[in-house]
């Protein structure tokens, strides 16, 4: 029982953390309508640029995760600019395979600067806390903390201010949208920069738990594109809600198979989710 | 207020749709444009709110020439265009859809939306709902709240009772009379030409991109060959 229970803390704790990236592919999505794979690689970049300044300057796990912000997203427009946007007269599944080889390029660009060797962040090491047989980290309290602030942060910025309505309108109705002043290019141009920055942000508070390498953000592709899937692509709550089933599902799984499995969880919880719905759980579009 | 001549436009380079068309519209009117299908009505409305590309004429809004601007700058030299369909944001609730629609100006929006709260208490009611959870006829309100949020000196509607429901039909035709009767001026293009016409001070009919007669709304909704037009008869 307990070990369940184990199981479904971890999970959870897993999936707040996946639901940050997903969080990023989820928006992009929602704003100019394409699969953005690259997310994987924007979190890699996001989760080195963390470890540089946390073992070079001693910078925190806040300030870190602000620097890998900035630069999944600027790493993110830098990409877009330079390729995606130009292929998007070519359809959305061109757009898609193109941010596949976007992942790949930046992956070998971090591996040729950092090398393939396993980092570590310079964290103080703490004794886990025991309550009712269940072990919890102080790491991970802190970094849970962490992803709930930016979710809720996503959240009230997406619902309260002005540029975070516009960004809402333009995803649902673009032409109408510029009908009022709102320049959907610009926006989604922005869109791209808080989603790989949000991906640069959940590639370090992965990163914290274990260590990273340049696979780090590839490796956790499979689940932040079954989280995102699962909620409905496009649906905010949705990516969060995907995250955390994934999460727990990924967690209960190795219970019983080989932890080799675990990724298979993501591919067969989007095969039965999507069968049954599929819009995904909260997604709103019929297309 | 509204002075559109020679309005020559088209999509692509497929044949002009619009000829040459000229529309007036003073203030204090309703004016309604009908044609049989094809004719170029809501293409004509759109070359008047910046969102079709002009190829020759020009459009003056209160003597200012504005035939260079944009959409935007239409909108901020005082034209409301309210399109026919997915005129609103679905996904969001009617409040934040008014508000999004002062994006380009949000200052004073709060008491803008209550003015339209205040005129259309049904939008008030439902103010948290999602937007594409109104029936048809809200939905249109919702979607002439949103143009007037703009502050507009000229309200341009594109069919603004397609798809309705007759009671829902007469019942937005009021709105209509009601916002003119408070002052604003409205042009609009309407597949319902007779009881459009009804309710206008002119009309103006369009055939193949160009204007083929106009008139007061009754007396071209009496003319025989109006009638013959748009009734089959």
């Amino acid at each position: 029982m307990t070990i369940v229970a184990q199981a479904i803390l971890n999970g959870i704790m897993t999936g707040m953390l996946i639901a940050i990236p997903a969080l990023g592919l989820t928006a992009i999505f929602a704003v100019l309508r394409y699969v953005n794979f690259a997310i994987g690689a924007y979190a890699t970049v996001g989760a080195f640029a963390a470890w540089y300044v946390n073992t070079r300057f001693g910078l925190g796990v806040f300030p870190a995760a602000l620097v890998a912000f900035v630069a999944g997203g600027v790493v993110g427009l830098i990409a877009e600019q330079t390729a995606l946007a130009r292929l998007r007269p070519s359809g959305a599944l061109a757009v898609a395979i193109a941010s596949i080889a976007v992942n790949l390029i930046l992956e070998n660009v971090i591996r040729f600067i950092f090398g393939n060797d396993l980092q570590g962040f310079d964290l103080p090491i703490a004794r886990d806390w025991r309550f009712a047989g269940l072990r919890f980290g102080p790491q991970q309290l802190q970094t849970a903390t962490l992803a709930i602030v930016i979710m809720a942060v996503v959240f009230l910025f997406l619902r309260f201010t002005r540029f975070g309505k516009a960004m809402r309108a333009v995803a649902d109705n673009p032409d109408l949208g510029r009908l009022f002043g709102m320049d959907p290019a610009r926006i989604a141009m922005i869109t791209v920069v808080l989603g790989a920055g949000l991906a640069g942000v959940g590639g370090v508070l992965l990163g914290l738990d274990t260590a990273i390498d340049p696979m780090t953000g590839s490796r956790l592709l499979l689940s932040i594109f079954a989280a995102a899937v699962l909620g409905g692509l496009g649906s905010i709550p949705g990516a969060v809600l995907g995250a955390v089933m994934i999460g727990v599902g990924e967690e209960l799984a190795v219970l019983v198979l080989p932890a080799t499995y675990r990724s298979a969880v993501g591919f067969a919880t989007i095969l039965l989710i999507l069968s049954l719905r599929p819009a995904g759980i909260l997604g709103e579009r019929n297309t | 207020m509204l002075k559109a001549e020679g309005l020559v436009a088209g999509y692509g380079a497929a044949e002009e749709i619009l000829k040459g068309a000229w529309i007036d519209v003073e203030a204090g009117e309703i004016v309604t444009i009908i044609g049989p299908n094809g004719a170029g009505k809501s293409t004509l409305l759109k070359a008047i709110a910046g969102l079709v590309p002009l190829k020759g004429g020009t459009v003056k809004m209160n003597g200012a020439d504005v035939t260079r601007q944009d959409a935007l700058g239409r909108s901020k030299a005082g034209l409301a265009f309210v399109m026919q369909e997915k005129n609103v944001f679905g996904t969001m609730s009617v409040a934040e859809n008014l508000d999004i629609a002062s994006f380009g100006n949000s200052s004073g929006m709060a008491a803008r939306r209550e003015a339209i709260y205040a005129r259309y208490p049904v939008l008030a009611e439902k103010r948290k709902a999602m937007a594409r959870t109104l029936s048809g006829g809200q939905r249109q309100l919702l979607a002439m709240g949103m143009g007037l949020m703009t502050e507009p000196k000229l309200l341009l509607l594109d069919e603004p009772t397609a798809g309705l429901s007759p009671k829902a039909a007469e019942e937005l035709f009021m709105a209509i009379i009601e916002l003119n009767q408070s002052g604003l001026p409205v042009l609009m293009v309407e597949q319902h030409a007779l009881e459009a016409l009804e309710i206008s001070t002119r009309g103006y009919v369009i055939v193949t991109g160009r204007n083929a007669a106009t008139g007061g709304g009754k007396e071209l909704a009496a003319d025989p060959e109006v009638r013959r037009l748009f009734l089959g008869g």
